[in-house]
This record gives structure tokens, C-alpha cells and sequence, in this order.
């Protein structure tokens, strides 16, 4: 395929792939280039020897990144993504391998110093553990987090939130309380792209194939029955309820409702909050 | 600051022990919300911890949940000081999987308004750096340069700083032609007098130097080790650019030189800084002068919206224009790594997509992550107040490094 878009252009992936795949097959699954990148997938417990050799032995001098991806629905579900990049051939590689919560990688410290903060945001990110690590310690998260913010199935939410309280004179935690449910609206076309039942469509058997196209040109073709071509062919159709007078005085507007209606109270007891805002009390 | 004396220094005889102060979290030098834990030996730094993470908004995560176009905005929101280039990187990951082309104007347009976002960010990142080293006029100064540079984006894209106008396939909008003449102007009558007398002040500045030079030294294997990138690199004396090795847009068409460092201090990192925003003028003047006319934005319906005029007129117009703005646009399957030369250095996205309208992952490959964790390194053996100037070379911005 051509190449029609202006991304970075660094040196030519031919032949790289052979080269790099001869040295490290005891341990490569799967080389491929897609989109422009050369990616090898590799053994887990390998992963500091393949990148030593590349680092070594292929001049790939620099690790830029370390990178997480969760794919729930896979048996060992996180992966691990090293980004490497050589100065002198001016050349860049993916290396991957996949790790579950309780099967640690093997640190890249050793060969990189500053893999040390890039798996420390993995593993504070996903959860993967790296095994030889000597300063695991969570990286971006508040201190005293739990969980792992970036896997699939941890809330957009989160569970817990913080605000100053007026009583404590310290920073509290309470669990998430959303005034409005989060929302996350689906574009997603139901007739393309899209892979899972509409609403109540669950129950349905699956389509039968289509083997010709049906069309509808005349009454007799809705398949309603005699009844409804007949009605059909009658020329005006009868008035609508709503055009006949039934005598009765028809509904008017509902009663205008209160802008904000009450709300319950908030669980963590906000209102400790108030004299801070309030010009009467607050300042003192 | 807490201090924890073991031995009281009026006790007679007895030796001071090393003790921990806080730096930050709110610090003015800290040029953002960082702490650092040091651990001193009188004056001298003998360890440093810096605990990031204070800005962090999971903006990777909050991208997960938007469309490929809802979730450019975020870019701006990472270096709050070089929005524009955190846009590229981005919006050329799109592309890249897309294999879209983009017109040769939007091209010219991107790269001039890349290096214009760049003159800004180093405006203000030599500002402070000279500001944190006991210089208080030069700042001001220049500030007003990045004040001319702020008001330029507003005119292209309506929004001083975050200005979400670089889309995939091109911008937003095409910019009035005063615009381009007024910027040439700028650059000829006003910026290069203000920026040179601003500099006068410090470059053979007597403290300047003596705060600077021969400060944090990291010879070449170690920056390269430790995966530093732009001026960090190329002040230890690698010429690594990547807008010249691995260029992207027009970038191969101009004409600009690397200017590197030869002791890789904190005043070789100052001085490359310096150089290269005569490199930007340089590039941005030969944008003006070649950028030639034509679409500004991807031809392609399916992933630029049509002009409103068009979608007026026309139903495939209407509906390209509905379904842009409601599902998005899809974008294969696949996974792309896209690194461009922002202000700080490789600035890299890691976009995986699964086919839908939405990206799966995207991590983002921040500058300073790299470099922060290098501090303690480069710090050891220093005094403390080296560590601001240590700091402000460095050129870190916590929207980006927390993300």
C-alpha cells in the first residue's frame, strides 16, 4: 500500500524483521509489520534478554516508552509494550509480551535506567508486577490509592472522591457520590460496526439469511390478509380520535415544576462546608 | 519544611546528620506541582526523590471513552505550554493509521504553527529558567514575546492557548491572509530587537554563568541511557532532532540547522534553547514564503466535515456532516507508536485501535518523564539552590508529565 500520510518517516523496515527475528527466535512468537511498525511478540520470561540483544547486538540505544494495554478477554489479559529506537540506524521497534496480575516480567533496569519510573506507572496503571525491581512503588496515583485505575473494569468514577471538611480541618475521603449518572453515549451504527443485540432484541432467534429482496408494491403484498387490502383500497381514512369531539375538556399544560426540586441530603454531610462560604461566617 | 535533626547542632562536638526537607509541592520553582524529597548533607544534595503524579487526570483513560475527534482537545490540556505540538503527535497517529494525506497547505500550516507554538514554549520556559536563577527583567520581557504568540493563536483558531485546531487530515480553519503577513512582520520589525536585548541581559551574565555552567554535566552515553530527547540530548552533543532524522510533515522541505550543546550543562541546555528559536524563526519564515494555496483540511468526506455552505446544499454533505459529529469517523485496526519533536523533546503516542469509533488505548509518551527521573542523578553532589537551575533546564511541565 502506498504511503499516503505525512506520520514521521524513519528508516526502511525491510529486511529488518529477518535480521533481528534470526537472533532472537529461540524466544519470538510472532513478528509482524503493520501500519509501518515492525512488532515482535516474545516470551515473557525473555523479555531482558531479547531487548540486551536488540540494545547490544542491533544498536536499538533508547527505551521512550513502556506501555500498558488490558484486554479483559484474554487469559493472561495485560501487555506489556516496549518502545525502543536506534540512534544510529535511525530505526524504531515495538517489542511486546502479555503478563497476568500474578505472573511478573522480568525488569528492564538493568539495561535502561529509566525503565525504573516506566514500570512503575505500569505497574501502578495495571497491576503487572516486575520481577527485580527494586523501587516498585506506586508512581502517579495518590498516595494510599487502591486499585488499578487504567484496567478495563475499573470505574471512570473511581470509587472514592476527596474534599476539604470544615469540621475535620483535613482532607476527607468519602465514595463517589454523582449528582448525575455518568453517562457514555454509543454512536456506534447498530447496522455496522456495532456487534451486540439492540434492546430487546436479546430473546429473538437469530436472522434468517436474506435470498430475495422483498418488496411491498401493492396492498396485497403486505401479507396483512383479505381484511386490511380491503380497508386498504377505501379511499380517505376515517377521522382521528382526536378530531371527533368527545365533550370532555381536554387536558391543558401540566403544572410548571420547580427549577431545582429537592434533592436528599448528600451522604458525607456537605453541609459542614457552609460557614466557609458564607459571608456571615466564613473568614473567621 | 520539616527537618529532622538527629543531633542538635548547639550540642558541642556533635556532628550534624543528614537531614530531609520537602521541595514543593508548592513551590514556585518547581515550575508546577512537584515534591521532591532531598535528602541534604548541609547544603549538599545527597539524594532526591521526586514524587510525581500530583496533576494526574487520567487523561488516557478519559480518552478511551471518547471519539478519535472529542479526544483532541485533551492534547492541548497535557503542556498547557505547547498545546499545538501535543495536537501533532495525535492527530499524525490518526493518520498514520488511517494512511490519510493531508493537503500540502495544511502540511505548511501545521509545521509553521508547530514552530510558532515552539518559540512560545521556549519563551517561557527560559523565562522562568532565568527567573529561578535570581534574574527578574528578562522574563518580563519576553513574556511579552509570548504574549505576541498567544494572540497569534487566537487569530487562527479563536483560543489563546488551548486551541484544538489541528484535526486529522489537516485544521480547523484556514487562517486570513493578514494573519501570515502580520506574522512575517512580527517576526522582522519587533520579535528579533526584543528577543536579542532580552538575551543580552543574560548570556554573558556573570551569575547567570555561575549558576549554569558546569551545572548537572550528563555525558553522552548517559543521556542516552537514561532516553533523553530534544534539547536534553543535543546540548551532550548528539545532533538528534527528530524533526531532521524521522521527519514528519514538510518538514523535510526546510532548511534549518541543529544547534547543539558541547559540555551538556545547564547552560549548554539554555543556549541550545536559545538557538533554536532562531532555527523556528528560520522555519517558519520559509513556511510563509513557500506555503502555497489549496484545500486546508483532508478531501476525504469520511473523515473531514464538509464546509457549511456544502452541507447546506447537499444531502452526502448532510449526512457526512451528521455522522462526523455524532459516531466519528472508524479507524482500522491496528496499533501505531507516533513521536514528534515537541518543545521538551519526543513527545510519543501510542494509539491501538480496535476498528471502532473510539481508540482502545492511548498512551501518551510524555518528555518529562525521562528527564525528572534523571535528577536525582544529575543532582547528586550539587548544592540545593542548583537544583531549581537543574530544574528549569530540564523544562518540565506537570500537565504533561502527569497526564
Amino acid at each position: 500500500m502506498a504511503v499516503l500520510h505525512s506520520a514521521p518517516k524513519f528508516a526502511s523496515n525491510e529486511g529488518v524483521i529477518a535480521a533481528i527475528s534470526e537472533t532472537i527466535s529461540v524466544w519470538l512468537l510472532e513478528a509482524h509489520e503493520e501500519h509501518g511498525e515492525v512488532i515482535f511478540r516474545v516470551a515473557r520470561d525473555a523479555v531482558e534478554r531479547v531487548l540486551r540483544i536488540l540494545r547490544d547486538d542491533h544498536a536499538y540505544q533508547q527505551l521512550m516508552e513502556i506501555a500498558g494495554v488490558d484486554y479483559p478477554s484474554r487469559s493472561e489479559r495485560f501487555e506489556v509494550v516496549y518502545m525502543l529506537q536506534s540512534l544510529t540506524k535511525n530505526h524504531r521497534v515495538m517489542v511486546k509480551c502479555s503478563a497476568s496480575e500474578d505472573t511478573p516480567v522480568p525488569t528492564v533496569t538493568t539495561l535502561w535506567p529509566n525503565a525504573g519510573w516506566l514500570e512503575r506507572e505500569v505497574f501502578d496503571m495495571f497491576g503487572v508486577t516486575f520481577a527485580g525491581n527494586p523501587d516498585l512503588r506506586r508512581i502517579l496515583t495518590d498516595y494510599g490509592f487502591e486499585g488499578h485505575p487504567f484496567r478495563k473494569d475499573f470505574p471512570m468514577t473511581g470509587y472514592t472522591e476527596l474534599r476539604y471538611s470544615e469540621d475535620e480541618k483535613r482532607v476527607v475521603y468519602e465514595p463517589v457520590e454523582l449528582a448525575q449518572e455518568m453517562r457514555s453515549f454509543d454512536f456506534l451504527s447498530p447496522w455496522e460496526g456495532a456487534d451486540y443485540p439492540l434492546p430487546g432484541d436479546e430473546k429473538a432467534p437469530a436472522m434468517p439469511t436474506v435470498t430475495e429482496v422483498k418488496t411491498t408494491e401493492k396492498p396485497a403484498q403486505t401479507g396483512a390478509g383479505p381484511k386490511a387490502d380491503a380497508k386498504a383500497a377505501d379511499p380517505v381514512s376515517p377521522p382521528s380520535p382526536d378530531q371527533k369531539d368527545s365533550g370532555k375538556e381536554k387536558p391543558g399544560a401540566p403544572e410548571p415544576t420547580e427549577n431545582r426540586p429537592d434533592r436528599p441530603a448528600r451522604k458525607g454531610g456537605a453541609k459542614d462546608t457552609a460557614p466557609a462560604t458564607d459571608p456571615e461566617e466564613g473568614g473567621k | 519544611m520539616s527537618m529532622n535533626l538527629e543531633e542538635s547542632p548547639t550540642t558541642e562536638g556533635e556532628v550534624i546528620t543528614n537531614y530531609t526537607i520537602n521541595f514543593g509541592p508548592q513551590h514556585p520553582a518547581a515550575h508546577g506541582v512537584l515534591r521532591m524529597v532531598m535528602e541534604l548533607d548541609g547544603e549538599v544534595i545527597e539524594r532526591i526523590d521526586p514524587h510525581v503524579g500530583l496533576l494526574h487526570r487520567g487523561t488516557e483513560k478519559l480518552i478511551e471513552q471518547k471519539t478519535y475527534l472529542q479526544a483532541l482537545p485533551y492534547f492541548d490540556r497535557l503542556d498547557y505550554c505547547s498545546p499545538l505540538c501535543m495536537e501533532h503527535s495525535y492527530v499524525l497517529a490518526i493518520e498514520k493509521l488511517l494512511n490519510l494525506e493531508v493537503p500540502i497547505r495544511a502540511q505548511y500550516l501545521r509545521v509553521m504553527f508547530a514552530e510558532l507554538t515552539r518559540i512560545c514554549n521556549h519563551m517561557l520556559n527560559m523565562g522562568a529558567h532565568i527567573l529561578d536563577v535570581g534574574a527578574f527583567t528578562p522574563n518580563l520581557w519576553i513574556m511579552d514575546l509570548r504574549e505576541d504568540c498567544l494572540n497569534f493563536f487566537e487569530r487562527a483558531s479563536g483560543a489563546r492557548m488551548h486551541s484544538a485546531w489541528f484535526r486529522p487530515g489537516g485544521v480547523h480553519q484556514d487562517v486570513p491572509e493578514k494573519l501570515l503577513v502580520d506574522i512575517g512582520d512580527w517576526l522582522d520589525s519587533r520579535f528579533f530587537p526584543l528577543f536579542e536585548d532580552a538575551m543580552s541581559l543574560v548570556l554573558d551574565n556573570r551569575i547567570f554563568k555561575q549558576r549554569n555552567v558546569d551545572i548537572a554535566i550528563v555525558s553522552r552515553e548517559d543521556a542516552v541511557a537514561w532516553g533523553f530527547s530534544g534539547p536534553m540530548i543535543r546540548a551532550a552533543g548528539i545532533p538528534w532532532d527528530l524533526r531532521k532524522s524521522q521527519p514528519y510533515d514538510v518538514y523535510d522541505r526546510m532548511e534549518f540547522d541543529i544547534p547543539v550543546g558541547t559540555n551538556s550543562d545547564c547552560y549548554d541546555r539554555f543556549m541550545v534553547r536559545v538557538k533554536e528559536v532562531y532555527e523556528s524563526a528560520k522555519i517558519i519564515k520559509q513556511c510563509l514564503r513557500d506555503m502555497p494555496s489549496g484545500p486546508i483540511a483532508s478531501t476525504d468526506g469520511k473523515v473531514s466535515p464538509p464546509k457549511r455552505g456544502e452541507m447546506k446544499q447537499s444531502m452526502e454533505s448532510l449526512i457526512h456532516h451528521f455522522k462526523l459529529y455524532t459516531e466519528g469517523f472508524h479507524v482500522p485496526a491496528g496499533e501505531v507508536y507516533v513521536a514528534t519533536e515537541s518543545p521538551k523533546g519526543e513527545f510519543g503516542v501510542y494509539l491501538v485501535s480496535d476498528g471502532t469509533n473510539k481508540p482502545y488505548r492511548c498512551k501518551i509518551r510524555p518528555t518529562a518523564f525521562s528527564h525528572l527521573q534523571a535528577m536525582d542523578f544529575m543532582s547528586r553532589g550539587h548544592m540545593l539552590p542548583d537544583a531549581t537551575a537543574i530544574l528549569g533546564a530540564i523544562d518540565v511541565v506537570f500537565g504533561e508529565c502527569d497526564r
